[in-house]
């Protein structure tokens, strides 16, 4: 018992300590940034990625003398994958000092921890929250996230199935499993009518379903006119979805989001072909944009495997927009970074071009990279920008 | 040529969620153990197949079945055997506990990303005929589900351990009592719910080309809805519910206008729930048990 005692007693001193050091962040000491993410659980893999893009951006950003003249560094806390786990992740970040807190790839992932940040007075980023709520309506005023508006990205596709395929005929297929997916699919139709498109035919499947899909594929070989079958899904649900359709002898060309971004779920359908997607960069090594390939390079070097998904590009942004804006209002101050990141107009970040306003934490006039897969292999196709993008609600 | 089409549709889908009720049913006939870590013996064949697929796939398929019967007979020695005579809920909460284990299992050592994987390539063509195309995989599914069905079947009615477990089913300590090897009844009883485990997996994995560590949770849940409607307890009633959940299942798809389509599974439910108020034996009754006044 007595040795029992003492052990806790020097379980609760080591405690003391920890959180005695992280509060006192002299000047020479580094800036902290907290990472309050899913570590374990079902949603680690879409942190993962976001985590190790933020890690190679403080590295460049040490390298390039830091920020304000002290260097970076990363403490981490895991939410678990619970919602509910967010706000002691968050505070056990903020107890070792963060300046800066990102948060989960998705609104109700990450809004528990982001709101203990803004509490907290810190600017608070999500990596790839793609609800336009993730923000100042949702949130609070210095909560961002690196995403492209949900509007935007089903916007984006319409119009480049529309002016750059010349499809005049869809198929929607809605997963209904989250809000993303919905607003996904509410959007594009949104733009494809504006634009003048017609709808073939429409099915929706929802998450709770075995992943037998006869149905949905009966129903989609029915409307055998469609030019292309619109599909908002992840990489849950999408990947036995598409592999059932074209087992079925559907080879209608299939167009996704960047949820089903990656090569790792390819291995489902050997030689899947006419596959397109819009994505944040190519992981591929072969973008157009240079700096996407040295960010995969390095990224590669760094981790000892090249990034999954391109969310992993949010992570490193996210970053690299809070360390320019620090520099600028040359403080540490939560309120100044944010009137800082408020007047970002198409900053070049690695993502893309940026802007944010003071009621605007999201972007919505991002470009995406379009890409294909035709037998297994993902090329690029080209940078595109929706010209208007659908109001947002709230 | 539709109307085909469906009725290929639901053979398959009702194959599939008559195997698993069938897996859960035979448990709970003999136990009174409604196992919800079922759908994971298919997540660890699942996952078998997966990490077994450079091999040629008949030896795949096998080993990834063979591991669904070695973790069904594992769980029932390690967390059900010792459990045998307490309440149906004790059970209920540690077969909960067997499947967080093996959910959690998985996700430390292979990760939470979907996985892909294309176990049995042969089945991924599909047979063309005027309208109507099928893929190979459906007939394989209908036709893996009914010889299983026929197979079990057999061995319920013609060999002795069989006969030994429908007297267990009935009941169990007069079972005992007359001779009826209760442990060697139940082992096999949980052998072959792996087997009809890992059959399911190569099915899904078919279908979906995905491991994921919960990917057995949803066709657990359709079984469980399954053997709800066709009975508790009765292995007919089992295969009747599973054909009836697929059918009604392909069905609803099939005529719901799109705004109700998302809606198919409270539909579904629905049907449970008059079961339930109206026949809460399901279709087939089984007399050992009802209360007995």
């Amino acid at each position: 018992m007595k040795k029992l005692t003492s052990l806790a007693l020097a379980g609760a001193l080591a405690l003391g300590l920890a959180s005695f050091t992280g509060q006192a962040s002299a000047d020479g000491d580094p800036i902290v940034i907290g990472a309050a993410i899913a570590l374990s659980g079902f949603v680690q893999p879409y942190d993962d990625g976001p985590l190790k893009g933020a890690q190679l951006a403080i590295a460049d950003i040490n390298a390039k003398g830091g920020v304000l003249g002290r260097q970076l560094t990363i403490v981490t806390a895991d939410t678990k994958s619970d919602p509910a786990q967010g706000t002691n992740a968050a505070i056990e970040v903020l107890e070792q000092g963060a300046e800066l807190v990102m948060v989960t790839c998705d609104f109700d992932f990450g809004a528990a921890a982001a709101l203990q940040a803004s509490a907290a007075g810190k600017v608070t980023f999500s990596s790839c929250a793609g609800d336009p709520k993730f923000g100042v309506q949702g949130i609070g005023p210095l909560a961002y996230t690196m995403a492209l508006g949900t509007p935007a990205q089903g916007a984006t596709l319409a119009e480049w199935a529309y002016k750059e395929k010349g499809w005049r005929k869809a198929y929607i297929e809605m997963d209904s499993m989250v809000e993303y997916f919905k607003s996904l699919c509410a959007n594009f139709k949104i733009r494809w009518a504006e634009l003048g498109g017609e709808i073939a035919g429409e099915d929706s499947f929802n998450f709770a379903e075995v992943k037998t899909f006869d149905g949905q594929v009966t129903r989609m070989k029915a409307s055998s006119d469609a030019d292309f079958v619109f599909m908002c899904t992840g990489t849950f649900d999408g990947p036995a979805l598409i592999k059932q359709a074209r087992n079925a002898g559907v080879t209608t060309p299939i167009l996704a989001s960047e949820s089903m971004d990656g090569a790792f779920w390819l291995d489902a359908i050997p030689n899947l072909s006419d596959f397109y997607l819009s994505v944040y960069g190519s992981m591929f090594g072969n973008d157009p944009n240079a700096r996407v390939n040295d960010y995969v390079t390095r990224y590669t070097a760094m981790h000892g495997a090249a990034p999954i998904t391109a969310h992993s590009m949010t992570g490193y942004s996210l970053v690299e927009a809070w360390a320019l804006a620090a520099e600028r209002a040359g403080s540490l101050d939560g309120d100044a970074i944010r009137m800082e990141l408020d007047k970002f107009n198409n900053e070049d970040l690695l993502v893309g071009a940026t802007s944010f306003s003071p009621d605007l934490h999201i972007n919505l006039f991002r470009g995406m990279q379009m890409m294909e897969v035709q037998n297994g292999k993902h090329a690029p196709i080209k940078r595109y920008t929706a010209e208007s993008v659908p109001p947002i609600k709230f | 040529m539709i109307i085909l089409q469906y009725v290929i549709d639901s053979l398959s889908v009702g194959g599939l969620y008559a195997l698993a009720a069938l897996g859960i049913g035979l448990i709970f006939g003999i136990m009174r153990l409604i196992n919800f870590a079922y759908g994971d013996l298919l997540m660890m064949g699942a996952y078998a197949m997966f990490l077994m697929a450079a091999a040629v796939w008949p030896i795949t398929i096998l080993g990834g079945v063979v591991i669904a019967i070695l973790v069904a007979l594992l769980t029932e020695r390690i967390a059900f055997r010792p459990l045998r005579t307490a309440d149906p809920s004790v059970l209920l909460a540690a077969s909960f506990a067997v499947s967080f284990f093996l959910q959690n299992l998985v996700l430390m050592v292979m990760g939470g990303r979907a996985l892909g994987v294309d176990i049995v390539p042969v089945l991924n063509q599909h047979i063309v005929w005027g309208e109507l195309s099928v893929s190979l995989l459906n007939l394989f599914t209908i036709a893996i589900s009914i010889a299983l069905m026929v197979g079990l079947s057999i061995f319920l009615n013609k060999t002795s351990i069989g006969v030994n477990m429908r007297a267990a089913s009935e009941d169990v300590r007069m079972a005992r009592m007359l001779g009826v090897r209760v442990n060697l009844v139940i082992a096999a009883a949980f052998a072959i719910s792996g087997l009809l485990a890992g059959a399911a997996a190569i099915v899904i994995l078919g279908k979906t080309g995905l491991v994921l560590p919960a990917m057995g949770l949803r066709l657990t849940l359709v079984a469980f809805v399954a053997t709800v409607i066709g009975g508790m307890g009765s292995l007919t009633g089992a295969v009747i519910g599973g054909y009836a959940v697929g059918i009604l299942e392909v069905v609803l798809g099939g005529v719901l206008p799109l705004a109700l389509l998302n809606y198919r599974e409270a539909f579904i439910f629905a049907v449970v729930l008059l079961f339930l108020m109206f026949r809460p034996g399901g279709i087939i009754k089984v007399a050992s048990l009802e209360e007995r006044v």
